[in-house]
């Protein structure tokens, strides 16, 4: 299990602000063997700060990481893969040639590597740009050479800062099928995204953070259960002020009525609606992670 | 230890498959061989043209084996006297008693054809002399003047060759930093192992440019013959100036790593460089002034003082005869600045080179922590 607790750091000031800036308040989580974490929270929320002290570029001021139950030091950390936010790869070196490189630095022999590179380029769909130079690739391209110098060595833990932006539809599904095998390896996964739909898509669990801290985390299931569930009333051509003195709001679109609550006697709501015109749903709303992420980070 | 191996050999093969490293490469070769070549095509050996009216051949090449000369018989006086005034012989000998010339007759010349048909004609009559004898007493100066030419080229080769990779290191420091591929190199090799690996990787390159040189410039020499006039030590100073080049790189080359480590665009390296191209600026013209004065007290202080001994040495070695006291006092003391510097460098580097944005001041690297 990968354990992240109490982390907090602070980002030395400039002159105009000599107080500094507070990027990590206390963030604990935890990430288990084969589980994909999904890690969401605004701009500035502390996302790859956070990641890049589980990966050793940042140090905290205080807090720990610990992988299998021991503080995670370097030995540990070569077995990790990581792909950092801000890119970075040899832009005149050969596709091929670098993710093999960035293998072997991991440990691995000759021949493992420039398998595992051939077999991820090809799952990537780059196995046609194997022979050309980095700079030569487009952005998106570049986003999946970056993607396979993190998976070439086999990691034992997975840390994404925002792997899926910037891929098209095709990408993000192989790079989604490859994370998910790795996943059901026992690989923990731990990825940031603004992708909602995709994090929901994808996760067994979420983070939510807000400010440097973990403002809700847990099962997406879970965090649906806390959040209060919604009522959605949909009436056709109702009689005007139906819903007077029933609680939540209308909203009119054409002969439609929407009517959204998180309280009132649902009953009472029902017998209302049918009397004032023809009911077309009537029934609780799923919130889905963007509403929840909405509600949690307000 | 395999890490230093995997990231030089990564600088190696990605900086000799360029261009500019085999057109360098190329051009160095062509312009050595061009220098062992000059000689002979400028200066060469002195060559006359005699010419010959009813006259015998003088033994003039046993008198001066040094000298090239060529022979062109004459039918009669007049011919021999148009040839002199166009230039087409230097001289010409008529019937064994007397010589035209065009003007004066080159000094050396006339010596050599006085003498040896003395020489001729007291042999013919029974006498022989038998030659001086010639003793220096004073030191071997015999090769003086190869020496201090050999030491000329080295100083300018050392120099392009270490402000060369030098620049190397740092613009490849800088490369990793700014486009944060140490983010993830750092999660799989130590710093120090980074470090290594990319001045050992490039100083290899400088060693590959360095023995061209010697191995063109060497037998480019023997080829064209100037190589005659080389020192008998030359196995030594060729061995001298490879341990030289690599100290000398060594502890520009770290310094270079620490000091872009500070920086993250390529475009503030030469800025932040600057106190170190200074430094080897410096130690350039050092040993630029030691082959015009090998023996004297600036030569001999600056040959063994790190890191300017790491130029001065090398040359005066190749200008003069250097005690063996003094080479291996040097060395060691070179030897002993590129671990202080080697350990000053690396802990820089360490703490710097994750520290991307603005420029780091030295200072708060060395404070923090
Ligand atoms: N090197 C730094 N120096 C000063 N402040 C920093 C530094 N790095 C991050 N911060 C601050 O720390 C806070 C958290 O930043 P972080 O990059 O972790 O956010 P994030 O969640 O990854 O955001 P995004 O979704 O935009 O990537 C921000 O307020 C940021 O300004
Ligand atoms: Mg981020």
């Amino acid at each position: 299990m990968l354990e992240i607790s109490e982390l907090r750091k602070r980002f030395a000031g400039g002159p105009d602000a000599p107080e500094g800036k507070v990027a990590l308040d206390g963030i604990s989580f935890a990430v288990r063997p084969g589980e994909m974490f999904g890690f969401v929270g605004a701009n500035g929320a502390g996302k790859t700060t956070t990641m890049r002290i589980v990966m050793g570029v940042l140090q905290p001021d205080e807090g720990s990481v610990s992988w299998q139950g021991r503080p995670l030091e370097y030995i540990g950390r070569r077995r990790f893969g990581y792909m950092p936010e801000e890119r970075g790869l040899y832009q005149k070196m050969r596709v091929a040639e670098q993710v093999e490189y960035f293998g072997r630095l991991h440990g691995m022999g000759a021949a493992a590597a420039r398998t595992a590179a051939g077999d991820l380029l090809e799952r990537l769909g780059l196995t046609e740009r194997r022979g050309d130079a980095v700079e030569a690739l487009s952005l998106g391209n570049q986003q999946r050479v970056q993607l396979a110098v993190a998976l070439v060595h086999d990691p034992e833990v997975l840390v994404l800062d925002e792997p899926f932006s910037g891929l098209d539809p095709i990408a993000v599904d192989a790079l989604a099928t490859v994370l998910q095998e790795r996943c059901r390896g026992g690989v923990p996964v731990i990825f940031s995204s603004h992708q909602l739909e995709l994090v929901e898509r994808l996760c067994d669990s979420v983070g939510i953070v807000s400010a440097g801290r973990m403002v809700a985390s847990g099962t997406v299931g879970d965090l649906r259960a806390a959040e209060n569930r919604t009522l959605r009333v949909v009436v056709r051509d109702p009689a005007p002020g139906w819903a007077d003195g029933l609680p939540g709001t209308v909203t009119v679109t054409g002969d439609r009525h929407v009517l959204l609550t998180t309280d009132g006697d649902d009953q009472e709501i029902l017998r209302r609606a049918m009397k004032a015109g023809q009911v077309e749903h009537f029934g609780a709303e799923q919130p889905t992670l963007t509403e929840i992420f909405k509600e949690a980070v307000a | 230890m395999n890490s230093v191996i995997l990231v030089a050999r990564r600088e190696i093969t990605t900086h000799i498959r360029t261009k500019a490293f085999v057109i360098g490469l190329l051009i160095t070769a062509v312009l050595v061989g061009a220098v062992a070549f000059a000689p002979k095509i400028l200066g060469g050996p002195d060559s006359y043209k005699i010419g010959a009216v009813n006259s015998q051949e003088l033994p003039l090449k046993a008198a001066a084996p040094d000298a090239e000369f060529e022979w062109r018989t004459f039918p009669d006086e007049a011919a021999a006297k148009k040839a002199v005034l166009d230039g087409d012989v230097d001289a010409a000998l008529v019937n064994n008693t007397k010589v035209l010339t065009d003007g004066e007759i080159d000094s050396q010349l006339g010596v050599l054809l006085q003498s040896t048909n003395r020489e001729l004609k007291l042999g013919a009559a029974g006498v022989s002399i038998p030659p001086l004898q010639m003793v220096s007493v004073g030191a071997d100066t015999r090769y003086q003047s190869a020496r201090t030419g050999i030491a000329v080229v080295l100083v300018l080769v050392l120099f392009m060759l270490i402000i060369g990779q030098v620049m190397m290191v740092a613009m490849g420091v800088v490369e990793e930093k700014g486009s944060r591929i140490v983010e993830i190199l750092l999660t799989s090799v130590r710093p120090w192992q980074l470090l290594a690996g990319k001045i050992i990787g490039l100083g290899a390159l400088g060693l590959i440019n360095l023995v061209t040189i010697l191995v063109v410039g060497v037998s480019a020499s023997v080829v064209s013959g100037i190589a005659v006039d080389f020192p008998p030590g030359l196995p030594g100073i060729v061995a001298g100036v490879l341990l030289w080049f690599v100290l000398g790189y060594a502890f520009f080359a770290t310094l270079a790593a620490a000091l872009s480590s500070l920086v993250s665009r390529q475009e503030e390296v030469s800025n932040v460089m600057s106190p170190l191209t200074m430094l080897i600026m410096v130690t350039y013209f050092g040993a630029f002034y030691a082959t015009t004065d090998p023996t004297g007290t600036l030569a001999k202080v600056a040959s063994l003082v790190p890191p300017f001994s790491s130029m001065v040495m090398p040359v005066r070695m190749a200008a003069a005869d250097v005690p063996l006291w003094e080479i291996g006092l040097s060395t060691v003391l070179m030897l002993l600045a590129v671990a202080g510097v080697l350990s000053f460098g690396a802990k820089v580097y360490e703490r710097a080179v994750l520290r991307t944005g603005a420029r780091i001041k030295l200072g708060d690297v060395l404070r923090a922590k």
